[in-house]
């Protein structure tokens, strides 16, 4: 999860605005109520969306925020699908820095590893709290890391992988026909953000030898795209986004609806072609992450 | 039973034009089109029947007729099985049916990889979240038999762009995700709900 999941923001009304930062800040002050104040360091906009989807509820209070010079920040308040969404955050994150860790060589490991030392603590405590999730995670992850040891050249399988990954955060609700809603919603949301991933990453894995489906499906061993390869991928990601979009429309998503939509309708598909034209990172924020939205 | 204007979201005082607006809208969102081999198509086709019968209630309380106008309306349209293959057929039944695994099976197991097989392959990976596998054996049961009607259908119903609200253009991840994208107009005017169906 590495931030591509946003709204197109002009789509938002003002309170619009105003709900999507309480979700942001909500699920910070959770994280840090939970897994104390380094933990906020994993929060970005993919966990945020995670948790306005899991989220029935809107109750906000203000507080001073120390990100932001102790200006005060809505935030959402004291709700479960709050503590699921930060729980869910710390577990995917802490499995994506072992998988870091794993990766990277010792020196260019080493902020992964700090990091991860430090966040060992609150791991054991999401593990506890989700057991079950926390399983079906590390099962997934270790289905990923087999298929790209074996070199795999599809596409849908690794992303299979972690699609059933996030779908798996679905298991956590109650309601029966939401759960179905929100797992096929979260599968084709894994599988968006893996293919965007792999997207990003493929001029920095074709030079250092490293797996991404994109080379073997498409031949990209030298790490350069070629128009065919684009056009199928930003199509292959066209049709999870409209999955997402067909399931967001079976269920009632409250007053979340306008930022979901935003999100579903409009802003994948600008990330999306963002990421491909290689600028994602070059449209970042110039000013601090939590000021600009 | 749910007061039929609230399910079309208008008030009880909308004009017929407002409330058959209301309706085409709902009635495109939820099309069968846009779930076909969705594992959530169950529960789009109860909104759809909700959809209907509160749209000819309305009308039969407006018009003082009995049955409906909506309920014929053409947004109903079955599933047809097209297949000389035993084996083929009970895959194309399975896959009706969810049943993703068995059908499989039955797929793994055949001699002959005919146009069907590729194009029921299609279904099964769609179904699956699979989309590029989906749309590489939809293409290649197109080439296969290019004059198949069912087979093109298929392929036009990936390669669309699906249903939007109106407020939003039709978007891309290759045209750029902030403007709209000149071989989409087509589907987008004549609204995806008209498009042929992957019919299995």
């Amino acid at each position: 999860m590495y931030g591509y999941v946003r709204p197109a923001m002009d789509r938002l009304s003002g309170e619009e605005r105003e709900l999507f930062q309480a979700a942001y800040c909500g699920l910070c002050r959770a994280m840090g109520r939970r897994y104390g104040q380094w933990s906020r360091v994993l929060l970005n906009y993919d966990f945020t969306f995670l948790a306005i989807l899991l989220s029935p509820a809107t109750d906000r209070s203000c507080r001073r925020c120390p990100a932001v010079c102790f200006q005060a920040r809505w935030g959402l308040e004291g709700d479960k699908a709050l503590d699921l969404a930060a729980d869910c955050t710390v577990l995917l994150a802490w499995w994506q820095l072992q998988d870091s860790v794993a990766d990277d060589s010792p020196l260019g490991g080493l902020p992964s590893r700090l990091l991860s030392q430090t966040l060992r603590r609150a791991y054991r405590t999401a593990a506890a709290a989700r057991p079950a999730f926390d399983a079906a995670v590390q099962a997934q992850l270790a289905r990923l890391a087999a298929l790209e040891r074996a070199g795999c050249a599809s596409l849908d399988q690794p992303a299979d992988a972690f699609a059933q990954l996030l779908a798996g955060v679905a298991e956590e609700v109650e309601d029966p026909v939401g759960r179905r809603v929100l797992c096929q919603l979260f599968y084709h949301l894994g599988r968006w953000v893996y293919l965007a991933d792999a997207a990003d990453d493929l001029a920095k894995d074709a030079a250092r030898g490293r797996y991404n489906p994109l080379i073997g499906r498409f031949g990209l061993g030298d790490g350069r795209w070629t128009p065919e390869a684009k056009e199928v991928l930003g199509r292959t990601m066209d049709l999870s986004i409209r999955q997402m979009a067909a399931a967001f429309e079976l269920w009632d998503f409250g007053p979340w609806a306008g930022i979901i939509r935003a999100t579903l309708y409009q802003g994948l598909y600008a990330v999306g072609h963002s990421v491909l034209e290689g600028d994602f990172h070059k449209r970042r924020p110039r000013r601090g992450r939590k000021e600009q939205i | 039973m749910k007061d039929p204007y609230e399910v079309l979201h208008i008030s009880s005082t909308a004009s017929d034009e407002e409330v058959k607006k209301a309706y085409r809208e709902l009635a495109r969102k939820y099309h069968p089109d846009n779930y076909h081999d969705n594992p959530l198509a169950d529960l789009a086709q109860e909104k759809m029947k909700e959809i209907n019968e509160a749209y000819a209630t309305i009308n039969r309380m407006r018009e003082g007729r009995s049955g409906g106008a909506a309920a014929s309306s053409g947004y109903d349209r079955g599933y047809s099985s097209h297949s000389s293959d035993p084996m083929l057929q009970q895959a194309r039944a399975a896959v009706a049916r969810g049943n993703i695994a068995y059908a499989e099976r039955l797929l793994d197991e055949a001699r002959e990889r005919s146009a069907e097989w590729y194009f029921l392959k299609g279904g099964i990976c769609f179904r699956r979240g699979w989309m590029d596998e989906a749309l590489r054996y939809i293409q290649t049961a197109c080439q296969m038999e290019p004059g198949n009607q069912e087979y093109r259908q298929a392929l036009e119903m990936l390669q669309g762009s699906g249903y939007r609200p109106s407020k939003y253009d039709v978007y891309s991840t290759n045209c750029g995700g902030l403007e709209m994208c000149c071989a989409q107009l087509a589907c987008m005017s004549g609204g995806c709900y008209i498009c042929p169906c992957f019919c299995i």
